[in-house]
């Protein structure tokens, strides 16, 4: 199982799976952030089991990986400092809360 | 003294096993990260899911990237989650309502999403060798700083960008606060 | 004359725009350009009917054909502007532009303290220029523009005096049932084209025969419905009497000379085609002679003079188209011409009248006004006997040509109804007379000062209208059937008379002729001494004199039999309120349920697309709830949709 490239396929597929479950479901916003890194390294997690599987794509496939996480770091800071400031205008980090471009 | 490739008595290889246990672990501690009310512990069983991908990695011949997992995701982003959590804490208990209320809708779609993926996935035939590769560092470095400089750069100034767009964003307003210093 | 005969119709057209574009401010004078031009037109018209009448000056046998130009030129349609001069025309000629400048001079006096007048004279025109294109016209599309062309200047002239909410009702009324007519006047011309492929009323007549007889039936009845509709005969006859509402003139010129001639001119025009349907001919003989008894049964219970006059038309229309019925073609006209005369006579007579005493129409206040309006009086007086038919005048000679016609054609009830009508013409008028100039004086008292006789542009015409009026008969009619008249329009009916098989016997004075002019000599004697007897008379030269005895009237009108009967005439046999219930009450009921049904579904339907997308649109509003988590769903959603159509396209 562990030689099969489709078990780490089915494992990242799934990671992403929860990971979507809990953007859409979850209502802290720090919450659907973590979500969201969630699906990222399930991408990382494919891109690392083809590297691992494939022959040609050995190297490109680690320093693709490197530069998914250097940008997910990235993201994640600037999500959560916006997430911040709403804060800091609305007073929770539940997302129900923000409608105000609601019609 | 060198273990065998499978468990004694049992047949199952060390392998599948290592992996069928670090699956277990990182699948149960994302599920906790998406379904427990308080979000503290949220945070926590999220840097056990980044741990046991760290595993995954190493397994998959890439110490490399599992040690940048470990350095950037456990020891930067779980910690700037959890500052995050801090500061954005209400003053009351954890709400009681964990879900919104398209919490159906959503975890159909995610059922859909999984399904749909894991459809594909089995149905096509990939190009693998049938065995993990180990990935030599040295070559990453030598792919990523000829083919791929400009992405590196590009992601330096990107997080640069981020450092800076952060910091400002998450700042206080001047005067606004009493005590404060700009 | 190929310049002269386009001038006929030119010269008031030009008057028209004139006084039209001058005439304001022209004031107390704007009558002149208008005047002169139908005296001109007048003069041109005399040179062309001499020379249509004795061959002469150019005019062969045949007609005078003048095309000025193509009008229509289309392939498969032709039209042209052309006109048309024979023996026919040039009667017609002499009554409309006679009668036509008898009127405009007339109207100088009539109208002179009216602020309007230019445009009186400016329509009087316009309708001159519209009734002598229809007259001269060669195609039968002319001919229908010179009778929509009338219709118009009928209903500006009728409302004239438009601030009066009657007056512009009545030519409303006019033009809407005459409007009525004129369709059936534009399928027949349809139906000619359709069958016959041209429109040039000499080449439609020398193919008429080939055409299938239903056809001949259509083309002739749906002709016929046209002149019903212009000439005012039953079930149009409505518009008629409303008509009065105009000033008198109008009255003289169009609705007794002229425009109700049209539909008389028009069947006989076009009596090949007729001759062709001996069936349609007995219809125009019924209602011909029907509308003729309706009428006269009115005239006896009206009180308005002009009103009187007006049934009077009516009843001698009826008489005319009872003649084109049975086949008298000549003696149609022969009373068209006469008729015109002393009607036109009779009406200005009547404007007179009422110009004398200061506006009342009202027979009931006049009476006794002999001595005091003497001119006015003596010419009124011939027109009655001219129109009772008492020889030797031109009515009789006119009446009695259609009766005998009627009686030797085999249309005997015809003749006896038309044996009646004249008795009560003679009556009607004799009454009329009666009430207005002889007995006692009813009028009021305070206009019974100013009663005097009118200016001298308002008598002359008059007088001279007076002299047709006693001497047409005798010079062109006699000796009867083989006068004058006779001679000039024989080669236009005597191919129609020829195929209908009937022979015109020779008069024979001593034979049923003379004892059918001596019976209705008699009759007509009877009815006038009835009417001496019940509403007075006062001729001094002739040694008569007789007391009206109004009260006896009333005693006879209160017996039940005659009760009934003066009931209906005064209300005119209800046909007013029969078009009234059928055509506002109902029609508006109609035009209500129609109006419910465009305002509640279609505009519901039209309106309702409307309010459908602006609720589509509210509805969908709520898709933007400005949460994330929504839209984040939807993007999930888009994502497993297109990744189900990926699938779905690459297995196959």
């Amino acid at each position: 199982m562990s030689n099969s490239l489709d078990s780490y396929l089915v494992l990242s597929a799934l990671l992403f799976a929860v990971g979507s479950f809990g953007f859409l479901a979850r209502r802290n916003a720090i919450s659907m952030l973590m979500s969201i890194e969630l699906m990222i390294n399930a991408v990382n997690l494919t891109i690392v089991a083809f590297g691992a599987f494939v022959e040609p794509l050995k190297t490109h496939a680690a320093v693709i990986a490197l530069i998914v996480i250097a940008v997910a770091a990235a993201e994640a800071t600037v999500g959560l400092a916006i997430i911040i400031a709403i804060y800091r205008n609305k007073k929770t980090p539940l997302v129900d809360e923000y409608d105000a471009m609601s019609q | 003294m060198p273990i065998g490739d499978s468990i004694p008595f049992v047949g199952i290889r060390w392998d599948d096993l290592l992996f069928v246990m670090l699956a277990a672990t990182l699948l149960v501690s994302a599920l906790l990260v998406v379904t427990l009310r308080d979000i503290i512990r949220c945070g926590l069983s999220l840097t056990v899911s980044f741990a046991s991908l760290a595993g995954i990695y190493v397994m998959l011949g890439n110490p490399l990237i599992a040690a940048t997992q470990v350095l950037v995701y456990i020891g930067a982003i779980s910690v700037l989650i959890l500052f995050a959590i801090m500061l954005t804490q209400t003053k009351n208990a954890p709400s009681k309502l964990v879900f919104q209320t398209q919490v159906l809708v959503a975890a159909v779609a995610a059922v859909f999403i999984g399904g749909v993926i894991i459809a594909t996935i089995l149905t096509t035939t990939w190009p693998s060798g049938g065995q993990r590769l180990w990935t030599a560092t040295a070559d990453v470095a030598h792919l990523l700083f000829h083919d791929y400089v400009l992405p590196f750069e590009a992601v330096s100034v990107l997080l640069t960008a981020a450092v800076v767009g952060g910091v400002y964003l998450a700042r206080r307003e001047i005067g606004k606060n009493e005590g404060d210093k700009p | 004359m190929n310049f002269l005969i386009p001038l006929i119709p030119l010269l008031p057209l030009a008057g028209f725009a004139l006084t039209g574009l001058l005439g304001r401010g022209m004031g107390r004078e704007s009558h002149r350009i208008a005047v002169w031009a139908v005296v001109a037109s007048w003069i041109v018209a005399m040179i062309v009917v001499v020379g249509a009448l004795t061959h002469s000056l150019g005019f062969g046998p045949g007609g005078f054909g003048v095309t000025l130009w193509n009008w229509i030129p289309a392939t498969g349609f032709d039209a042209e502007m052309g006109f048309y001069v024979d023996a026919l025309t040039a009667c017609l000629l002499i009554v409309v532009t006679t009668i036509g400048m008898l009127v405009h001079i007339y109207s100088i006096g009539y109208m002179a303290h009216d602020d309007g007048k230019w445009r009186f004279f400016a329509y009087l025109n316009l309708f001159m220029f519209s009734m002598l294109v229809l007259v001269l016209a060669d195609n039968l599309l002319l001919v229908f523009a010179g009778w929509e062309l009338v219709g118009l200047s009928s209903y500006l002239l009728i409302g004239f005096w438009f601030p009066r909410r009657s007056a512009a009702e009545a030519a409303k009324k006019a033009f809407l049932v005459n409007r009525v007519g004129d369709m059936g006047f534009a399928l027949g011309i349809m139906a000619v084209w359709t069958q016959l492929g041209t429109l040039n009323l000499q080449q439609v007549f020398a193919k008429i025969a080939t055409v299938p007889h239903e056809w001949q039936i259509a083309i002739a009845l749906l002709i016929f419905c046209g002149a019903v509709g212009k000439s005012a005969q039953f079930p149009l006859h409505v518009w008629l009497p409303d008509a009065m509402e105009g000033p008198t003139p109008v009255s003289a010129l169009i609705h007794a000379a002229t425009m109700v001639n049209a539909g008389v001119y028009l069947v006989a025009r076009c009596n090949p085609i007729f001759g062709t349907a001996p069936e349609v001919m007995a219809i125009v003989a019924a209602i011909g002679i029907f509308t003729a008894i309706l009428a006269a049964s009115i005239a006896f219970t009206q009180t308005d003079i002009k009103r009187v006059l007006a049934y009077s038309t009516l009843s001698q229309l009826g008489y005319m188209f009872a003649a084109l019925g049975v086949g008298a073609w000549t003696a149609a006209i022969f009373h068209l011409m006469s008729h015109g005369f002393f009607k036109g006579l009779l009406f200005l007579g009547s404007g007179s009248v009422i110009h004398s005493v200061d506006g009342e129409q009202d027979m009931r206040k006049m009476g006794g006004l002999a001595k005091k309006i003497p001119i006015t009086y003596a010419t009124m007086l011939i027109g009655s006997v001219a129109i009772a038919g008492v020889p030797p005048l031109a009515g009789f000679f006119s009446k009695d040509e259609i009766l005998g016609g009627a009686f030797k054609n085999g249309f005997l009830w015809v003749w006896g109804i038309g044996f009646v009508v004249a008795g009560m013409t003679a009556f009607y008028m004799f009454r009329l007379m009666g009430m207005t100039f002889w007995g006692e004086s009813r009028v009021d008292p305070e206009k019974e000062h100013h009663i005097h006789e009118s200016p001298r542009t308002m008598t002359r015409p008059l007088v001279l209208l007076a002299i047709p009026a006693v001497f047409l008969g005798m010079v062109i009619g006699f000796p009867p059937e083989s006068g004058l008249l006779h001679q000039w329009l024989a080669p236009i009916f005597e191919h129609t008379i020829a195929a209908s098989g009937r022979t015109e016997a020779a008069y024979t004075f001593f034979g049923i002729d003379g004892a059918l002019a001596v019976v209705t000599t008699a009759l007509v004697a009877g009815a006038i001494v009835v009417a001496w007897r019940l509403f007075g008379v006062n001729i001094p030269a002739l040694g008569l004199n007789a007391e009206p005895r109004l009260d006896r009237v009333r005693e006879i009108s209160k017996q039940p039999a005659m009760a009934a009967l003066y009931r209906g005439s005064s209300h005119k046999w209800w046909f007013d309120d029969l078009n009234n219930l059928l055509f506002v009450v109902w029609g508006g009921k109609l035009a209500a349920a129609v109006f419910w049904f465009d305002r509640t579904i279609i505009d519901g339907t039209v309106n309702g697309i409307g309010t459908v997308t602006t609720g589509a649109g509210t509805a969908l509003r709520r898709v933007q709830t400005g949460r994330v988590q929504n839209y984040a769903l939807g993007i999930a959603f888009g994502l497993i949709a297109m990744a189900v159509g990926y699938i779905l396209i690459a297995v196959r």
